[in-house]
This record gives C-alpha cells, structure tokens and sequence, in this order.
C-alpha cells in the first residue's frame, strides 16, 4: 500500500493569471480567484509597510494593477475524489508549517460507514456488484470482536515502524503519553477502531489512522466483510480530523470568504504551534532539532509563533456530494 | 473469496431459497450463506505462549508442523471441553474443565514427581511418564465423578492442588516439605506414585486453592486462610520457620478478618480483605515487606499499610508485586522489572502504572484493568475490553509478544478472542479466550 500524504514538487500550473496552485484540486479555483482579488484590494494587506506609504510607493513608480500577483497555496493530505471532509490548506508561509505537521505524523480520524450484504470490484457501493452475501448472522458483538483484531495487528506494525528501542526509559515514558508512532514512512496503519452504530445491514465505524489512503479504508470494510463470513461495502469516507484541525475549525462552503479564511487561521494559531513544539520536542533525538542547544530551540519555536498565516482549513461538501474534479 | 466472473443478469425463476445457493431477488446473482456458523454459544479455547520443550506441548495437533522448543506468540491448545480454570506450575501445566464427566482435569509437562497423577506407559504397563507431551487426563480418586465438579486448580514447583466442590481439595506431586498436606515420608519416591491425597478438615468449605513454590494456602469461605508446607522464609505464616505437613490456620493480623483473595507463587504472600487493605507475610528480600519491616523473613501475617485506595485484588511473584484497586488504578512494587521502564527495578512502597498504557485514553475512557496476575517474573493485566498486557521478564517468550526481549513497560498481546482468565508460570503462560464467532 502505499502510504498517503503529500505529493512534493509537482505544482499544478493552471492557464489563469496569478494564482499557483501547488498540490490544489482544480475545483477550487473560483474560491482562489477571489481571494487574490480580495487581498489585492484590501486595503492593509501587506504587513511590513503601512497602507498609506505603500500606496505613495506604488504612484511614485507608476505601477499599477493588483497588489498581489502570485499566491501560494499549498493543500495537506489528500483526499480523494469519492470522500469528504477536512482538508487542510495552507497559504504564504503556511506551507512550511504543512510540511512540518506533515512530519508530525499525526493520526487523522474518519468515519467510515459500511452496508453488508455486498461486494463490488472496487470497494464502495458505486462499483460493479460481484457478490451478494447474506448478512443475517452478523452481530455487533461479532463485528467488535474483528476490530480487536484489526486493532491488534496494527499495533504491531506500530511498534515496528516506530523505530523506537522497546528497553530504554525513553520508550516508556513516550508509550505513557501515547506518542509511539512511526517517524517516518511506513504501510497505512490503524491506531484505533470501534463501531459507532450498527443497524444491519449498515454499520459505521470510527477509524484512526497513520499514513492511509481513503481506498485503503474502503479495503478495510471490505476485509471485515469477508472476516464475519459475509461481505461488505463502503459508502461513506469523511475525515473528520485531520491532526490538529476538526470539523469544528472547518469552513463549509458557505464560508469560503476572506474575512472567515481570517478568522480560522487566527483561532488555529495556538494550537497548530503547540502541537508542532510538543512532536518536535519529544523526537528530537531522532530530527535535527537534536543538535539545537536550549536557546536555539526556543528561538526556533519563537519564530513558528511568528508566522502570521498559519494552515487554513476547507471543507469539503459534506458527505451528502460527491464532487467531482 | 470475491468472484472474478460476474454472471449477467437473469429473469427471477426461482424465489431465493434457504439453501446453499439461491438466487437473490434484486439483482439476480448468486446468494451465497456461510457454512459453519452456530448462533449459540461461543467457543472458548485455550491458548499458551512460552517455552514449549517442558511446559507445553511439543507435539503440534497438526502433524505436518515441526515441533518448536519455544513459542513466541499465543498458540492454541486443541481441547474437548470448555476450560474454565488453568494454572501454570514450574515446567508443567493443569487445565480444569468444571463438566460433571469423568475426565476433568488435564496436565502436561515435567511429571517426575508425580504432579501430574499417574501417568500410565503404554509400553509398560507399570511404569508412568515422566514427560506428558499432550493434555493427558489426570485421574482423580472421587466418590461421586459424575457429580463432583473441579473449581480451581494450582501448580506449584512441583506440586498441584485440584479444588472440587463437594469433595474438598486434592493434592498430589513432590510432599518433601509437606506441601501436599500429608505427613513427610522419608525417602519417598514421588515419581510414579499414585498417591493423591485429599483434604477436607477445614473450618468451612474451601474457596480458593493456592500454591507457592514449596507451600500450599487454602482459603475458606468464612475468610480464614490455612496454610502448610516448607516455611524457611516464613510463607506458612504460622509463626514458626519449620515445615508443616497439616495444613493450620494463620493468625497474626489476619485473625479474624474476612480475607476474600489469597495469592503467592514464589516464596511471598498476600491476602486481601474485603475492607481492601493488603496483607503479606513471607520472603522479604526483595522489598515486598520492606514497607512495614526491614527483616527479610516476615514468618507471621503483617498489614501493609498502603494509601492507595481499596485494594480489590493482588497478585505475588518472586520477586515483585502487583494489585489492583477498586478504580482499577495497578500498583507495582518490589524488585525486578515492575513495568514502569527498565530506569524503575526496585522499590518498597507501591507505583501506579499510567492507565494510558492499558488503553485508557480520551478515545476509549471506559477502559480499566479487570484482573492482574503475576509469574515468576512476569506480569500480566486483563482490561474489561477482553484485551491481555503483559510485562516483565521474556523468559523463552513467555510473554507473547513474537519478541524475545524483556518487556519494560505493558505491551499488549494479540490474542484471536476476548481473553478471559490467563495464568502465569516461570516460562510460560496460558490464557483462556472467548472467540469471536
């Protein structure tokens, strides 16, 4: 399997003025057309000079045009085509702070539902049907019992792609705060999961997950469903966390203006920063951070604290659409 | 199991039919019904992890496979009857089904002296085993073998106790201490003995059976505790260092209470009463005692006087201790790897073990330890979620991890079913686990 995250390097060059896209679905082009038409026509946009002397500036030298040309966009971990839910992007200086939650390797949760009874080729309920099974056998208790399991063999994984030495105090005490996870890549791995409804033949399951892909999440209900002797399809992929980021700090579509773009980078600030000081500083053995002294750490946290535009947050339609690139 | 062809869609002639194969009324495809489900009742099984060469069985049931000197992960053992108690002893193992059938109790392992009843030789007639490779059924001398049911059994260094309902307690296996309740013999031969002797003068009826490595306690129902065997370091309780060969009442602080949990399995004991307060008696050399005495041999029952909260259940190993509390908080002390990282090995008053590594956490908060046993020199916690965390020394893979390093801090064992009992031997371990389906 290979593991999901970002795709490094390939930015998407749209035949549109001014806007680069790095890593962007081309859906949302209009919400971007529309913020670089907003900031160029703010009037304070720019932080470093004052709105009045940047505006003499500009007549001096007789430009004219858009204040702002390019803006930079970076989108988080992928989601793809037949899901829903947070997406997280990041603008300006954002993007350096998506690669370093990137390097978090944080967990994302998703609420996976499922109907039993069917199989198709690939997974979900729109594929081609292969199978039909009879599910009338299938208890909770049953379908619980298969994610221990799943649960179980996943922590193995864990601990071997975490590259941590299981005897030395170290291990302890990051076991003890729940932050043994894999450093790097590795196979997409499920830290938790448990049923949150069932009602045959649906069933909907909360997933907890390292480095996934939303298809492998769709094999995952496949494989219960052969587990309990039947088979299963998935309907619903929604990523309702994605690291720091909930569906609470999520915009949904009606939101997708300039001034609650604001307003969600500022109130996820904090939070972003204090997850970045804490992963960092309990792996620093293992990342360059390690050579840092004690003032230049906090120097480098500091000048985290300082970036004004921090990840921004999307929604996507809200598990009812489908979109469509 | 997912069909590559798929069969093109035809006119409904046949109503979907309860039978292997049916056709399903929407789509017209095959219907396909498993095999081999039974609605009713869910299967237990048995699996053991650890060194197999002497604990174990050898020979794997199917017989393509190689037999393994050690077995790092849970394997299952094939039995008839649902077992409802298994106790590990020294090299040999006993699992007890409470069936009203004549066989009810299984053994396998070391049985040089005896511990595991008779075990007849096909080759020759009168001589015994002294090697049982496979669950062999232990004959016991009932009255009523259609009645009687087994509760409980223990295993000690190289004795065993069988706990029935009716017919009082069962002893069998190596008697140089008088560990088995009847008077020392001299220059007695345990190996090939069928002497098994049983026990029924107590003041009530017992409950509880425990061994430790050379002595026996039994546990009534009125909460007094008897105890018998080899007392050097003080684990009879008696007051005195001698052996006992007739099992006697303790007395100390524990006279009078109503002790509802004995345990031992090295040369310490604690029992717990219903109040939750902790007591202990025996070795103290490696600070399980230290809390109350400095001497290293505690020969009469002391209470320990924790402020941890109401103390539900304890568990003793060699050299360090476990309980549990009515919060379902597990506290640790003693000497060896307690479980709290290889920088905590020896410590007199008790530590909390972070519930965060049992699987408590914001995601699941409901999630508690159940039960906690100990080995020689490992530990092992049941939670309420079926799931077995097991800690301390790895000795031949007796933990179950599929790693042969010792185990630092508790680590979950994947186990194919909701684990319901385990107990814990020098080198190996067995746990009792409700399937899935």
């Amino acid at each position: 399997m290979r593991p999901g995250g970002l795709r490094r390097n390939r930015p998407v060059w749209v035949a549109s003025q001014g806007v680069t896209l790095g890593r962007v679905r081309v859906s949302s082009l209009p919400l971007f057309h529309s913020l670089l038409h907003r900031v160029s026509s703010q009037p304070c946009a720019g932080p470093r000079l004052s709105c009045e002397a940047s505006r003499l500036q500009r007549a001096r030298f007789g430009l004219r045009g858009p204040r702002f040309r390019k803006l930079k966009i970076g989108a988080g971990h992928r989601l793809d085509v037949k899901a829903s839910g947070v997406f997280v992007l990041g603008i300006g200086h954002g993007n350096k702070l998506l690669t370093d939650l990137y390097n978090c390797h944080l967990t994302k949760v998703y609420t996976v539902g499922g109907l039993f009874g069917k199989a198709t080729d690939d997974f979900s309920d729109t594929g081609n049907l292969i199978e039909k099974t009879t599910f009338d056998h299938i208890t909770r208790e049953k379908l619980e019992r298969i994610l221990a399991v799943i649960q179980g063999t996943n922590q193995k994984a864990l601990l071997m792609y975490s590259n941590i030495d299981m005897k030395t105090q170290e291990a302890y005490e990051l076991a003890v705060k729940g932050l043994i996870r894999p450093m790097g890549k590795s196979p997409p791995i499920i830290t938790a999961i448990r049923c949150l409804q069932f009602a045959l033949p649906e069933f909907q399951l909360e997933i907890h997950c390292l480095h996934e892909t939303q298809q492998y999440l769709r094999k995952v209900v496949h494989e219960i469903g052969l587990e309990l002797k039947s088979s299963a399809v998935c309907t619903q992929v929604r990523r309702t966390r994605d690291g720091v980021f909930t569906v609470d700090d999520a915009l949904p579509r009606t939101q997708w203006n300039l001034q609650s773009i604001q307003e969600a980078i500022r109130n996820c600030q904090l939070k972003v920063q204090t997850e970045l000081e804490k992963t960092l500083a309990a792996h620093e053995e293992n990342s360059p951070l390690h050579q840092l002294d004690g003032t230049q750490l906090s120097m480098l946290c500091r000048s985290l604290r300082e970036q004004h535009n921090t990840a921004e947050v999307c929604q996507r339609g809200d598990g009812q659409q489908k979109e469509r690139g | 199991r997912i069909k590559g062809q798929q069969l093109p869609p035809r006119k409904r002639l046949l109503a979907p039919s309860r039978g292997q194969r049916g056709l399903s009324a929407e789509t017209g495809l095959p219907l396909t019904r498993s095999f081999g489900y039974c609605p009713s009742q869910p299967r237990h099984r048995c699996a053991s992890q650890g060194c197999l060469y002497l604990g174990c069985f050898v020979k794997p049931d199917s017989g393509w496979k190689k037999p393994r000197r050690i077995q790092p992960t849970p394997y299952r053992l094939e039995t008839e009857d649902k077992i409802s108690s298994a106790a590990c002893g020294y090299g040999f193992t006993l699992l007890a089904s409470n069936t009203r059938d004549i066989t009810k109790v299984w053994g396998m392992g070391l049985n040089k002296d005896s511990q595991l009843g008779f075990q007849r030789s096909r080759r020759d007639q009168t001589k015994a085993y002294e090697y049982v490779l496979e669950p062999s059924p232990i004959p016991l001398p009932l009255e009523k073998p259609q009645q009687t049911r087994v509760l409980q059994v223990s295993c000690g260094r190289a004795h065993s106790l069988v706990l029935t309902d009716s017919e009082g307690v069962f002893t069998m296996g190596n008697n140089s201490y008088g560990q088995c309740g009847r008077k020392v013999v001299e220059d007695e031969i345990y190996s090939g003995s069928h002497l098994i002797h049983q026990l029924k003068e107590f003041d009530s009826r017992v409950v509880q059976v425990v061994c430790g490595q050379d002595h026996s306690l039994f546990r009534t129902k009125k909460g007094s505790v008897y105890a018998c065997g080899w007392g050097a370091d003080g684990q009879t309780g008696l007051g005195h260092y001698d052996i006992t060969s007739v099992p006697t009442k303790l007395q100390g602080d524990i006279a009078g209470v109503n002790i509802i949990q004995v345990s031992s399995y090295g040369d310490c004991c604690l029992a717990v009463s219903d109040e939750g307060d902790v007591f202990g008696w025996g070795n103290s050399e490696y600070l399980q005692l230290a809390s109350v005495t400095e001497t290293t041999q505690v020969n009469v029952p002391r209470h320990l006087p924790f402020k941890i909260g109401k103390v539900k259940e304890a568990a003793c190993g060699g050299t360090g201790n476990i309980v549990l509390t009515e919060e379902g908080n597990v506290f640790v002390w003693g000497y060896g790897i307690l479980g709290k990282g290889p920088n905590l090995t020896e410590t007199a008053e008790p530590e909390m073990i972070p519930p965060s590594l049992f699987g408590c956490s914001d995601f699941s908060p409901d999630t508690r330890v159940a039960h906690v046993r100990c080995g020689l020199s490992q530990f092992a916690a049941l939670t309420n979620r079926g799931e077995l965390f097991v800690w301390g020394k790895n000795l031949r893979g007796c933990l179950g991890t599929g790693r042969m390093e010792d185990q630092y801090f508790p680590w979950r064992v994947t186990v194919p079913g909701e684990v319901v009992d385990v107990a814990c031997g020098v080198d190996h371990m067995v746990s009792m686990v409700r399937s899935f389906t």
